[in-house]
């Protein structure tokens, strides 16, 4: 699955997206785009740390927001809120 | 006594080569073996350059940059696609807790586009800043802006368009709806300008440096010594080339 979402204000987020049409388990993700996130390397980090958590809105953008804070992320363009609203475009339901 | 900064004319080359030696220059400076240095180059043959976070077939027609024998190469930096043909490219290398720049990393975009607005003021073009990374004239773009950190050191590049070819660069480069590229097209040639267009003659490479080069120095009040790369730099910027630029692993890895 892929979305393309452009933030209010910000950029554009592409997600391509696997996941468990049956559980809802992601199973592969890419967050790509034409953002701004420091470190850069944190992206991939977190697309290591959504796979295999469930495509749930409300759990998906609490555990973006926590990475943020962990790992001293700053985006720019882009926010916990807008990744999540791009990922759930993904989601055929 | 004013600070001296490195300034560096590297001339035209590949686009593997532009971005490891931008990459060189952070890594060098980081370790404080060169100066704060500035950097105004250009892209020969003509290449697209990617955001770090982009997809590169996402973003670009590989097969389309085959046929008009343009290059392509992924950023260290985040932002958009671009195409560079007729421009100036500059990079400014600097250590995050210099005085001259901010901590905050949205602040430091301003001041140093400011630099940048600052040369081209010089022109009599009357520019403004569109954050986070553009600068306008006349309300449209004819700049773009991307900054990394990395090692403690800011690198930021970004691109002065003194002419650009809309329709070249729609043929590289991918759009999202095939439907509607006519109608993007136009838009984009209403939202895009350059130097040439503005002020309705040709301006040389030289000639645009040489504006921002004083941009720099009355932004940063400093004065920019000219200088070569390092051997140290020379030889991380060939490994660079190889290992990461040059490699389709790092330009296909998304």
């Amino acid at each position: 699955m892929k979305s393309i979402y452009k933030v209010p204000d910000g950029k554009l987020i592409k997600i391509f997206l696997d996941y468990d049409q049956s559980t809802k388990i992601i199973e592969s993700i890419t967050i790509a785009g034409d953002f701004f996130a420091y470190p850069e390397e944190s992206i991939q980090q977190l697309e290591k740390v959504l796979q295999g958590k469930k495509l749930d809105e409300s759990l998906l953008e609490q555990m973006i927001k926590e990475f943020v804070v962990t790992n001293n992320v700053e985006f720019i363009g882009i926010s916990p809120r807008s990744i999540t609203d791009a990922i759930m475009r993904c989601s055929n339901d | 006594m004013t600070e001296e900064w490195r300034l560096l004319q590297t001339g035209h080359l590949s686009a593997a080569e532009n971005m490891a030696i931008d990459r060189a220059i952070l890594v060098a400076h980081s370790k404080g073996k060169v100066p704060p240095t500035v950097r105004f180059y250009g892209w020969n043959p003509a290449a697209i350059s990617i955001g770090y976070f982009q997809q590169l077939t996402e973003e670009v027609d590989l097969t389309a940059c085959e046929k008009e024998h343009v290059e392509y190469v992924r950023r260290i930096t985040g932002g958009g696609a671009v195409f560079h043909e007729d421009e100036v490219t500059y990079s400014f290398v600097i250590k995050e807790n210099h005085p001259h720049i901010s901590k905050n990393i949205l602040e430091s975009y301003k001041t140093i586009c400011q630099a940048i607005m600052n040369g081209l003021d010089r022109f009599g073009v009357k520019t403004a800043y569109a954050p986070i990374n553009d600068i306008l004239v006349n309300n449209k773009k004819i700049s773009g802006n991307a900054q990394t950190r990395k090692q403690k050191t800011v690198l930021q590049h970004g691109t002065i368009l003194t002419d650009v070819d809309v329709d070249k660069m729609f043929r590289l480069l991918k759009v999202p709806n095939e439907k509607i590229k006519g109608k993007l097209i136009a838009t984009v040639k209403e939202r895009v300008t350059s130097l040439t267009h503005e002020l309705q003659k040709d301006f040389s490479f030289d000639d645009v440096s040489n504006s921002l080069k004083t941009g720099f120095e009355e932004t940063f009040d400093i004065s920019l010594v000219h200088g070569t790369l390092s051997a140290e730099e020379q030889k991380l910027a060939e490994s660079f080339e190889k290992t990461t630029f040059g490699s389709k692993e790092w330009n296909h890895q998304r």
